[in-house]
Formats: structure tokens, sequence, C-alpha cells
């Protein structure tokens, strides 16, 4: 009995990933407007560990061809250009930049980014405590140089 | 196997209820989205207690009501109402806005 329920599961999960491969999604990498200029160690350090799901120039892995892996990251890359696009830096608002610098800032501190769960399939994506000082120092600066803080 | 049913039936309702309901103690204060604005623009709320906003968006797209000051940040669909606790706020002023549309006039809490 419990074999037959087992093989029933597992029938019912494989058909399901069978079907979920046809239900594709679309990774797109729109133009750029306006990506942000800032200091080459700090552009590394963004594009290592934030670019991904912060920009237009996201690296789509072959896992991101597979569902339902493919939806999930889908979601996340998303979400995370909604949030803050690198990629459209330049067509943000000064009082927008302020704002998304400042969260920047409070990810930075509370370690909230980048999140476990991408540093788990992308190994050294990891911002180390000399990194997150950089960053931090940057994003001080770059509060400070915003028309509306002058 | 009832008892387990009846278990996990009651912690779906729990997680279900707790999000959307205010505590009974809390100011609950009303904010809507429409015509790409907040109205009411300033909330004038009693300072060192707790308050609740609920947030309804009757727009046509998503927003994002969002405070650096108040460390929320909570996506609205179109025609959903959402909760958000502030806990006891000392006197100032905490500006809030649209993280979506950033030409959306930002609005203020004044706690006093």
């Amino acid at each position: 009995m419990a074999n037959r329920i087992l093989t029933a599961v597992t029938m019912v999960l494989l058909v399901f990933l069978l079907i979920a491969q046809f239900i594709t999604v679309q990774r797109t990498n729109p133009p750029l407007k306006g990506d942000l200029a800032a200091p080459p160690h700090i552009k590394t350090l963004l594009r290592r560990a934030c670019y991904d799901c912060h920009s237009n120039e996201t690296r789509w892995p072959w896992y991101t061809y597979i569902a339902p892996v493919s939806w999930l990251i889908l979601h996340d890359v998303e979400r995370g250009r909604q949030e803050l696009n690198f990629s459209e830096w330049g067509s943000y608002y000064p009082a927008t930049r302020i704002r998304k610098l400042q969260w920047m800032g409070r990810a930075l501190r509370e370690e909230n980014m980048p999140p476990w769960t991408y540093r788990i399939f992308h190994p050294g994506t990891g911002l180390t405590q000399r990194d997150s000082t950089a960053l931090e120092q940057w994003i001080e600066t770059e509060i400070n140089n915003q028309p509306e803080k002058q | 196997m009832k008892y387990l049913i009846a278990v996990f039936s009651l912690i779906v309702l729990v997680t279900l209820l707790c999000p959307t309901s205010a505590r009974g103690d809390d100011t609950v204060i009303e904010l809507r989205f429409e015509n790409r604005r907040f109205t009411p623009q300033t909330i004038t709320v009693p300072a060192n207690q707790a308050v609740t906003l609920r947030i309804t968006n009757v727009s046509k797209e998503p927003i994002e009501f969002e405070s650096f000051k108040l460390n929320r940040e909570k996506v609205v669909g179109p025609g959903e109402t959402v909760v958000v606790r502030l806990p006891a706020l000392r006197p100032g002023s905490y500006d809030f806005y649209d993280d979506f549309h950033q030409d959306v006039p930002a609005g203020s809490i004044i706690a006093k």
C-alpha cells in the first residue's frame, strides 16, 4: 500500500515537473537607461553581489531555464529591479537616489543583502567586512553629493 | 488524525488572519492611494502610542508604501488593503512615499 502511494506521488511530481517545463518565462535584460557611475572597485563589488537582481544585466545560468526554479528566480529578479535598478540609476530623481542609498546602507548594516538563498547558488558573491565598509563609505559620499543634500 | 487536521486548520486560520487584522488597542488610521496620491497626505498621530495604518490602493497599479524613517515597506496590489503596524513613535515627522512611482508626492506622519 505504502509503495503504491509512493509511486503515485512520484508519478504526479514527475508529470508536474514535465508539464512545468512547457510554462516558459521571459528572461529579459532590457536596455540600460543610465547605468550607475561609481568608482571601479565599488562597481566591481556591486556587479558581483547585486547586479543579477538589481540591474538589467542579469546573468541567467542554466538552472534559470528549469521550472519551477526559473519561476522563483524570475520573481526575485522582477522584484529586485522594481526595488532598485542600477541600470536605471540615471532616471531616478535625486530624492529617490537618496532613499535607495539609505536602504542600501541599512541592508548592509543588517547584513540582509545579498540574501543567503542567492549566495548558496552563487559562491563568492558574499561581501566581506572590508567590502561592506567600502560600500558604506561610498553610500555616505553619494548621499552627500546628491543635489538635494547640497 | 482528526486532532491533527484541527491543529493544522487552526494554524492556517491564525496565519491568514494575523497580518490583516489590527490589534484592538492600536489607533487605526486609514490611508488611501488614488489618482497617484496618498490621501490624507499628512497624518497626525499621538506620540508614544502604537498606530496601525490600513492602506487601500484604489488605483489600477501596484504601489509600494515605503518609509525609511519608519523602516517599513509593503507592496499593495490594485484594489488591495494592507495593514502596517507602527510602534510607539517619538514626537517628530516621518515621511512615506510610493517607491514604485517616484513622481507621487511624499506624505508625512506627524507624531505629537
